[in-house]
């Protein structure tokens, strides 16, 4: 019985040892990724921004712009790329939305954003774009890939429509979480005019022809969750000029928007609940259950062995010995 | 013997887990029906 015991533990032991690297190695980098019908809105505050006023073409300060940002993931297209791509892809359709204190318009840029669910590299595939202009992405955007590393990364810039590092400039805790800060400087860039303008009546087509040119920095702020690869936090201080051209009535250069945007404190709150509890599904996968496994393993073995030991029969018992001499037959 | 039957009956079925886990993936879902948002949300 005993014997039987220790074999049944053995099997187990084996078991458990064998699922621990097996998840770690095999299982997470298949399983954990991101889903394809994901939805999650964003709101920004700009705070005593400057904006330029289509009607007069000077800039003004204004109390405050909204910047509301929406990723939703499209299944079906992301189920049609699969087929070609040959591996889980998500399609994240996404508008950025700024409006003013008044509660108008003053941009909206839609986005297809397209990228493997658990690297988070970029897939090409048709229907990826920024504000309707066909892009071809590098490196990463909105999200770090999962189990972040302390290092610089590619991250794509909307805006411009180029890749440029993003620099790992250290960890920090936020709010109780280990963070890595990540921090990305777009220089002075020519950028195209949105699509839909702030102003009825003007398009992107019609602003080109005065000859007016439309210039964009920023410096870009991520506090990311590594991981997940979430950013719990962001900031975006952000330029725009209006340069040349008869648009600006001889004046070199005209501010369309300067400001410095932050996570509404609302959703930081959301978003570090979030954060926190994807945390623990991802570390279940990559510590919790491995380590634990492994060491059921190494118990239910050790087990197993001092049961063996225990139901091994003992020594043979000594040969019985005499000192009579043999008797003598007559 | 014995014990060699039962340490690969564990690496099997541990192989077998796995692998049948990661065949099976996770669910898609559908697309969400809500909007991309225009206007700016009381609260997330």
């Amino acid at each position: 019985m005993r014997r039987k015991v220790s074999l049944i533990l053995l099997a187990f032991a084996v078991f458990f040892a064998t699922l621990s690297p097996l998840l770690r190695w095999y299982a997470f980098p298949r399983l954990v990724k991101i889903p394809a019908n994901q939805y999650q809105d964003m709101v920004l505050e700009a705070k005593d921004a400057t904006l330029l006023d289509y009607g007069t073409m000077k800039a003004e300060k204004v109390s405050k712009i909204t910047i509301v940002q929406t990723l939703k993931g499209n299944v079906e297209a992301s189920e049609q790329i699969e087929k070609t791509a040959g591996r889980d892809v998500v399609v994240w359709d996404s508008l950025s939305y700024a409006q003013g204190p008044d509660g108008k318009m003053v941009a909206s840029i839609p986005e297809r954003y397209i990228f493997d669910a658990h690297t988070q590299e970029p897939v090409h595939a048709k229907g990826e774009m920024v504000d309707g202009d066909a892009v071809e992405r590098q490196g990463i955007e909105f999200k770090w890939p999962f189990l972040t590393e302390k290092r610089d990364y590619e991250y794509f810039d909307a805006q411009a429509r180029v890749t440029a590092p993003i620099h790992y400039k250290g960890t920090q805790d936020f709010r109780g979480i280990e963070v890595y800060y990540f921090e990305q400087t777009i220089d002075w860039t020519k950028v195209p005019f949105p699509r839909t303008m702030p102003v009825e009546g003007i398009t992107r087509e019609s602003v080109a022809r005065t000859g007016t040119t439309r210039w964009y920095t920023t410096v870009r702020k991520f506090w990311v969750e590594p991981v997940t690869g979430a950013p719990v936090y962001g900031e975006e201080i952000h330029k725009e000029e209006l340069r040349g051209g008869s648009l600006l009535g001889g004046r070199e250069k005209v501010t369309a928007f300067a400001g410095h945007a932050k996570m509404r404190e609302d959703y930081v709150e959301h978003t570090v609940a979030l954060v926190e509890s994807n945390r623990t599904l991802v570390l279940l996968m990559t510590s919790y259950l491995p380590w634990g496994f492994l060491a059921l393993g190494i118990l239910l073995l050790s087990l197993s062995l001092y049961l063996e030991a225990r139901g091994r029969p003992g020594d043979p018992a000594p040969a019985r010995t005499t000192t009579e001499p043999d008797p003598v037959t007559a | 013997m014995r014990a060699l039957i039962a340490a690969a009956t564990g690496l099997a079925l541990a192989f077998a887990l796995v692998l049948t886990l990661t065949a099976l993936g996770t669910p898609t879902g559908k697309t969400s029906p809500k909007p991309l948002l225009t206007t700016v949300p009381a609260h997330p």
